[in-house]
């Protein structure tokens, strides 16, 4: 199979941002091409818009052409939007790296947005509980927080994981996003301060949660043939894999183990060929506290039911067996839906280039994996990384 | 006719006479107190919620069959804060998914007549239906009290 490279990337910054859903592509837009050399806009033939509720949030379908005219180009192989809801960036990355493995696409702008503060947070909330399936789950009032937080329970239940332990994770993502001029937050947490924290949905409390955020990122790809005209370091993409299983809530086998997640990480592994602790770090989907705890067992940086002393034992943190979040995670960082899995491939490319602050820079790195869950839990995306091609 | 209050798109409820849905028998059972939902006549393949087509068989026979309405609790939480519209009015409220006696089915549910602190993994509930305000009959699990 043909190797594809990303080979520039760029952000508008994370928050609630005093910008349209428009201008915040137009940021993004321009911090890529500030990024990229020797790159001619004709050049580029295809556009991948990772957006999960523009129709809701920002009252515009048909999103993808408005972007291309924002940006400057002609694309003239492929031009959609991707919806993933949570993922639907990483989607857009995903469908590019597909294109130009057939060899129809030959240079891809993957940009990812979602501008999510509205004047009334109501109708934001209101718009989110429709990642649920909205007829049966979401009518009973259900959105992520109550979803998660039941997965926490369940967790707790069954493994014996604290509130201490999950308010670990929001301490550290917190901390890393402190070193990042794009984070929604960039103060320090402590774990006390999180357990002090207003409750949202028990155990969950306001700083297990990740924000409602306005943001765009975006990434160039091509193919490995021509990647070094682009940039001196490329970032490769060597594996991946993504799972779907069920989606009405009362069709899952559990809340403690995600099996999607579990499929899609033993593809990625195997199509990398790699094992789990090959990967010098993991950007994992943090929205909640208790996703990040899951996600190490999921993924296999740990055993079944140990993702609570993983983070207290520091091994998620640089030095540990596997940095988790560096740039600070949802968490830390925000959550513009469709922004966020091409927020998380910037962190990657990033750090395989060494620009990231000397704090959270994972020295030396060559493997890394993104990945993100949608909805429910109910779909897992991840996508390999290498600093060489496979 | 339905009068639906919220516009249409902020209108958690669906609709439910056989003008717009093929499962309005689900939702005139449900108004007679009953849970059900369809079998597939094919292969016996028991689903939730409802279907028209089986996803295991791809036969459109079914029959409609009474789930037993009484389960436990196998997960719970509270609504604290951030209810969607023309659900603030509830807050707090608290949700349970709901393992359906007889059935693999985890059905999420509102939990009414109790508080979050009251409740407790494994508790019994069982169905309770109700009118919405516009006409239309939804459905959430209360405890089983013991006396
Ligand atoms: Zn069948």
């Amino acid at each position: 199979m043909k190797n594809v490279a990303i080979v520039a990337c760029g952000l508008a910054p994370f928050g609630v941002r005093k910008a349209t859903w428009r201008e915040l592509v137009q940021e993004a837009s321009k911090a890529v091409f500030d990024d990229v050399q020797n790159l001619d806009k004709k050049d580029i033939d295809s556009l991948f818009v990772g957006a999960a509720m523009p129709e809701r949030f920002a009252f515009q379908s048909h999103v993808a052409p408005l972007v291309a005219e924002q940006v400057g180009i002609v694309p003239h192989k492929v031009v959609t939007r991707t919806e993933l809801a949570c993922s639907s960036g990483q989607s857009a990355v995903r469908t590019a790296w597909a294109s130009i493995v057939t060899g129809l696409s030959d240079i891809a702008l993957c940009l990812g947005v979602e501008k999510m503060n509205m004047p009334n947070m109501l109708e934001t909330q209101t718009s989110m509980a429709c990642v649920l399936e909205r007829e049966w789950d979401g009518v009973q009032g259900a959105s992520a927080p109550p979803f998660f937080a039941m997965c926490a329970q369940r967790h707790m239940h069954e493994y014996g994981t604290t509130v201490e332990q999950m308010a670990m994770v929001s301490e550290k993502n917190h901390h890393f996003s402190t070193t990042n001029p794009y984070a929604q937050f960039q103060k320090e947490i402590p774990a006390e301060k999180v357990l002090g924290s207003p409750m949202i949905a028990p155990p969950l409390r306001l700083f297990d949660c990740s924000g409602i955020t306005d943001g765009a990122a975006a990434v160039i790809l091509t193919s490995e043939e021509r990647a070094k005209e682009f940039t001196d370091v490329p970032t490769y993409i060597i594996g991946s894999g993504q799972c779907s299983m069920a989606s009405n809530l009362a069709n899952y086998k559990s809340l403690s183990t995600w099996h999607p997640m579990k499929i899609a990480a033993k593809e990625a592994y195997r199509s990398a060929k790699i094992g789990p602790m090959d990967l010098d770090f993991a950007e994992v989907h943090d929205c909640f506290t208790i996703s990040e705890i899951i996600e190490y067992e999921d993924a296999g940086f740990c055993e079944k039911g140990e993702g609570g002393k993983f983070i207290e034992e520091g091994q998620s943190n640089i030095g540990g067996k596997m940095p988790i979040n560096t740039r600070g995670g949802l968490l830390g960082t925000g959550h513009p839906l469709g922004a966020t899995g091409i927020g998380q491939i910037v962190e990657v490319m990033q750090q395989f280039r060494s620009t990231v602050p000397k704090e959270r820079l994972v020295d030396g790195a060559e493997m890394a994996m993104a990945h993100n869950l949608s909805g429910a839990a109910n779909v897992h995306s991840i996508l390999v990384f290498g600093r060489s091609p496979r | 006719m339905t009068t639906i209050v919220l516009p249409y798109m902020l209108d958690f409820y669906p609709l439910q006479d056989e003008d717009n849905t093929r499962i309005h028998q689900f939702y005139a059972s449900l108004r007679e107190g009953k849970l059900t939902t369809t079998k597939c006549k094919d292969c016996g393949g028991l689903f939730w919620p409802p279907r028209v087509a089986c996803p295991g068989c791809n036969s459109d026979q079914f029959e409609w069959v009474e789930l037993l309405d009484e389960g436990e609790l196998y997960a719970f939480t509270a609504m604290l804060l951030g209810a969607p519209l023309g659900m603030e009015k509830d807050v707090p409220f608290v949700l349970g998914m709901v393992q359906l006696d007889g059935t693999e089915f985890k059905v999420l549910s509102r939990i009414g007549n109790t508080k979050y602190e009251d409740c407790s993994l494994g508790m019994r509930v069982k169905l309770e239906t109700y009118d919405l305000e516009d006409g239309r009959v939804w459905f959430r699990f209360v405890p089983i009290t013991s006396d």
